[in-house]
């Protein structure tokens, strides 16, 4: 799977904050309650009104890749690379622990984990990749809010939408006009 | 370890690289401003930030119009190795809750590495939730039950001793027969909680082959009042399958699917980000209601008044089906006379819902073709719950959505058996005799008696009555298989001394809890990825025969089926299966389709062709073979077969003096989506996401009580007091607190919920609309 072209694509709307993506990502990342660790969290923003209206929303985040990484620029002893693709990747075996990373990433994206004692965070599930498998919290994501699309896809579905761009992740809504 | 820095939010500190300075003018070109922002805070404190920041404060509200296709399934064939991992793969069905998804178990060395959804059902398309998800964490949970135990101290005190299962089987059925002899034959009863798979209706033809009467804990509160009113009515379960794929407009009453009918959400919500309208009632701002087009925010308790409103403007502006109405429907005059008497002037008094929305929700599910509607357990816990299920179940059949595509749909499970099989319930052993010793037969006949649509269960609290008091016989050994008696119902004070005036209780679960604990003896019962399974569920899917299979085998667990067949043989009840293998029972359920067990385990389940419109051949199942609007089966029992409102015994409106002193309306039950009922709060992965019960309370009546966010409170009722923490929000009105129900010690939401006023024939407890007063926990 070519992940250059790749991003993961947020619908906000269908977003209905059940946490199947968190757990799936535990899950697949081995991220135990004994690790305290989380790579993908869905946050709720508690109902507001707005012109006589409420509205209740959730928002999933997890690691936008950024293009110049504060965690990777934080990092004193080189663990964590950014590669051709896009990517930025945690070597869990590099990793001293001195969770510098874990202070600089603005986003709270990069998590420690208590029992392998190193920094770690989404890598869009780099291992299904390998085998074609769309990411975890992709997959089961119950209101098909978590989409990875190419180029053509993510514009066919935004057209029209308020998008924010964070690298490689897009977040869109037909609601709100977001801030990136 | 103190830091040199302290969270803008929490206050906590924190240590910031000495260096950020320089990494920042690096990377700070772009999102200088963003950076800024979201470094002053904690870690922790950063993505609920970013969210906030990122939706945006300046908010300009656009109407939705978001269309996008809906997920396809995968044609895929089965895999039996998992290429990645090199683990056997096994396809099964998730009972983690009762919703039943296709899910595939990754097993490797004896182990399960891995549960995920299956990317080629059609009925989850891939997706499974938290729960689902975290199966795994249950599997090998520290509280897992593993072993047959005897207690050998004080009855709660928490000392067992590990025996075999010949010895916990002998022991349980020779003490059984010692009571039966003593106290005579109805002295022991049966208990269970929500359906997982097929056990729990076998648990019924396990009562009736032993011929002792049962409850289930939930029944009367969940799914009954529904089932019931749709049999009535339909002559059928149509009301519980709604089918999202081709629907033009989505109605939901009384649910959050997003929580406890994931399956159901994936497909509702995949129609619609595609731009079909969706209408919820709910008192709350919640996951589905915040989805809503229109969200008509009721008072709890007055669904029926509601219903009667909607049947009101699609009667009074002639939107029903008229071709339809006039073929296949009875009634429909008095009906008609009944919606007239709830003007929407009416109702909006009674619901507090404004008028214009409800007629602009009410024309919108009317003219809209096709619609579907789905319906749940909110409207099962109020004054009069038959009401409100027929308010409701009438709504397809007036506007012609009955068993189209689309529409609401009578399920195709062509020769399955199911609990309308006498021959698989052995409900003809429910003699005359034995019926009127049914607790509850008299009062609430489709509950307790053969009047039910279903099959008789005792009445929760007059159970637990007569355990306490000996009337009308006394009742003196329970066996307890799969349900936390000592949580989950309503007045816990009553049900835990009822429990503990009993001689003796047999306690069958997974995982250890404060009823096991009560047991003298407890067995080990396996969890969805130790068992063999087929069933036939409508709340998964309308035409599918799905599968389970047993992947591990934690310590010495056994499936339901060899549990009861292991103690009806020893009891000498005849009909049942032999305790060695399930595969006969499953044989037995499938005769009538040509399918075996084997076949289903090859092929990983059976969907049978749709069929719409099935009543054009035989009519409706009801005695006149038409949809009876108003039901015959209610005139029979002597009763107003058409629905009305009642106010809930207690409110504003009906106790004024009390909501002087507890002015405040609860509502419980809402289910959360990590948990299900009083499941799950053992598994810390999810016990993370919600680690304690949070009330509902709109700001304004919180800031009257001096209560802040996230402050510890005390909720006050007539019965007694429980514990919970405050969550302010404005998704509900300021005379109404929401709080979750299923939490145990103080937190549990039953120490303060009546359990003596029940609803009218099926014995409901009014869980959704009581009084109480709230104040700050000192």
């Amino acid at each position: 799977m070519n992940q250059k072209e790749k991003k993961m694509l947020v619908v906000l709307d269908c977003c209905v904050g059940c946490h199947a993506c968190e757990i799936a990502c535990r899950q697949e990342h081995d991220l135990t309650h004994e690790t305290g660790s989380k790579w993908c969290r869905v946050m709720t923003v508690k109902p507001r009104r707005v012109r006589d209206e409420l509205y209740l929303d959730y928002f999933p985040t997890m690691c936008v890749h950024c293009d110049a990484p504060l965690c990777l620029e934080s990092c004193p002893i080189g663990a964590i690379t950014k590669r051709e693709d896009g990517l930025v990747l945690v070597n869990g075996e590099k990793c001293n622990g001195c969770r510098l990373c874990i202070s600089a990433c603005p986003y709270g994206a990069m998590s420690f984990n208590e029992v392998t004692q190193a920094a770690g965070k989404c890598d869009f599930c780099l291992g299904r990749a390998e085998f074609g498998i769309e990411p975890s919290c992709v997959q089961h994501c119950i209101g098909g809010a978590l989409r990875y699309v190419g180029p053509e896809e993510l514009n066919e579905v935004t057209k029209g939408k308020h998008t924010a761009f964070f690298e490689k992740v897009c977040y869109a809504s037909s609601q709100w006009k977001l801030v990136s | 370890m103190p830091g040199d820095t302290v969270c803008k939010k929490c206050g906590t500190s924190w240590i910031v690289p000495k260096n950020l300075k320089d990494i920042l003018s690096k990377a700070r070109s772009s999102r200088s401003e963003c950076y800024n922002e979201l470094l002053s805070l904690c870690p922790k404190c950063r993505p609920q930030a970013f969210g906030e920041r990122t939706i945006g404060e300046d908010l300009k509200k656009v109407p939705r119009r978001w269309r996008i296709p809906r997920r396809r399934v995968e044609e895929r064939k089965p895999v039996k190795t998992d290429q990645r991992s090199g683990a056997r793969v096994y396809k099964s069905q998730c009972y983690i809750c009762n919703s039943g998804c296709d899910a595939l178990v990754f097993e490797k060395d004896g182990k399960v590495i891995k549960v995920e959804g299956d990317p080629s059902s059609p009925i989850t398309k891939g997706t499974l939730c938290c729960k689902g998800l975290a199966s795994k964490e249950q599997l090998y949970n520290k509280d897992r039950i593993l072993y047959p135990m005897k207690r050998i101290g004080q009855r709660g005190e928490g000392r067992w001793q590990r025996i075999s299962w010949d010895e916990a089987l002998d022991t349980a059925a020779e003490r059984f027969k010692g009571i039966e002899k003593k106290y005579g034959p109805d002295s022991i009863v049966l208990a269970t909680g929500t359906k997982r798979g097929t056990w729990p209706d076998y648990l019924m033809r396990f009562a009736n082959a032993w011929g002792k009467q049962w409850t289930s804990t939930g029944w009367a509160q969940c799914a009954l009042p529904r089932l019931s009113a749709g049999g009535m009515v339909l002559g059928g379960s149509a009301a519980e399958c709604p089918d999202f794929s081709k629907t033009a407009c989505i109605l939901v009453w009384g649910a959050n699917p997003t929580n406890n009918w994931p399956h159901k959400a994936v497909h509702l919500m995949d129609a619609w980000s595609a731009g079909v309208p969706m209408i919820v009632v709910d008192p709350e701002l919640r996951e589905t209601s915040s989805k809503a087009d229109i969200w008509l925010q009721l008072r709890p308790g007055t669904d029926a008044a509601l219903g009667l409103g909607f049947i009101n403007v699609i009667i009074g502006e002639g939107l029903y089906d008229k071709e339809f109405v006039e073929k296949w429907c009875i009634g429909f005059d008095e009906l008609k006379a009944r919606a007239e008497e709830y003007d929407l002037d009416r109702v909006e008094k009674i619901t507090w819902v404004p008028k214009a929305k409800i007629r602009e929700a009410a024309r919108l599910y009317a003219t809209s073709k096709p619609a579907c509607m789905m319906h749940s357990v909110g409207i099962e816990q109020n004054a009069d719950t038959i009401s409100s299920c027929l308010a409701t179940v009438m709504l397809p059949a007036l506007t012609g959505n009955l068993d189209i595509p689309g529409g609401n749909l009578f399920p195709m499970f062509q020769g399955m058996r199911g609990r309308d099989d006498t021959d698989y319930t052995l409900k003809h052993l429910i003699t005359p005799e034995r019926e009127k010793n049914i607790l509850g037969a008299a009062q609430y006949p489709l509950l307790s008696s053969n009047e039910c649509m279903l099959y008789p269960t005792s009445h929760n609290s007059t159970l637990w009555k007569t355990m306490l008091d000996g009337e009308p016989y006394p009742v003196k050994g329970i066996y307890i298989h799969g349900t936390h008696l000592a949580v989950n119902v309503a007045n816990t004070q009553q049900v835990t001394a009822a429990l503990r005036a009993l001689e003796f209780i047999v306690v069958v679960d997974i995982l250890m809890n404060s009823t096991a604990e009560l047991a003298d003896i407890l067995l080990p019962a396996a969890t969805w990825l130790e068992r063999d399974e087929v069933a036939c569920h409508i709340q998964a899917s309308y035409n599918a025969i799905q599968i389970g299979q047993a992947a591990v085998r934690q310590g010495e667990c056994r499936s339901n089926y060899a549990i009861m067949n292991g103690l009806a043989k020893r009891l000498g009840a005849e009909n049942m299966f032999p305790p060695e293998s399930d595969e006969p029972f499953f044989d037995f359920m499938l005769e009538k389709t040509g399918l075996t067990w084997k076949i289903l385990k090859e092929k990983g389940g059976h969907t049978f062709p749709d069929l719409f419109r099935k009543y054009e051949k035989n009519g409706f199942n009801t005695p006149s073979r038409k949809v009876e609007l108003v039901s015959s089966k209610m005139k029979g029992l002597g009763v107003d077969p058409l629905p009305a409102h009642r106010e809930p015994s207690e409110s504003p409106i009906n106790t004024p003096e009390l909501a002087k002193e507890y002015p405040l309306i609860i509502t419980t039950g809402g289910r959360l989506s990590m948990y299900r009922h009083s499941e799950g709060r053992n598994i810390e992965i999810l016990r993370e996401l919600m680690p304690r019960p949070l009330m509902s309370i709109h700001p304004a009546t919180a800031q009257g009580l001096g209560i802040k966010d996230g402050e510890e409170v005390v909720v006050e009722t007539p019965r007694g007091s429980m514990e919970a923490w405050a969550n302010l929000t404005e998704g509900i009105h300021p005379g109404v607190v929401q709080l979750p129900s299923h939490w145990s010690g103080m937190n549990n939401v039953n120490l303060v919920m009546d359990n003596q006023r029940c609803a009218p024939l099926v014995g409901s407890t009014e869980l959704r609309c009581q009084l109480c007063r709230v104040k700050r926990k000192e």
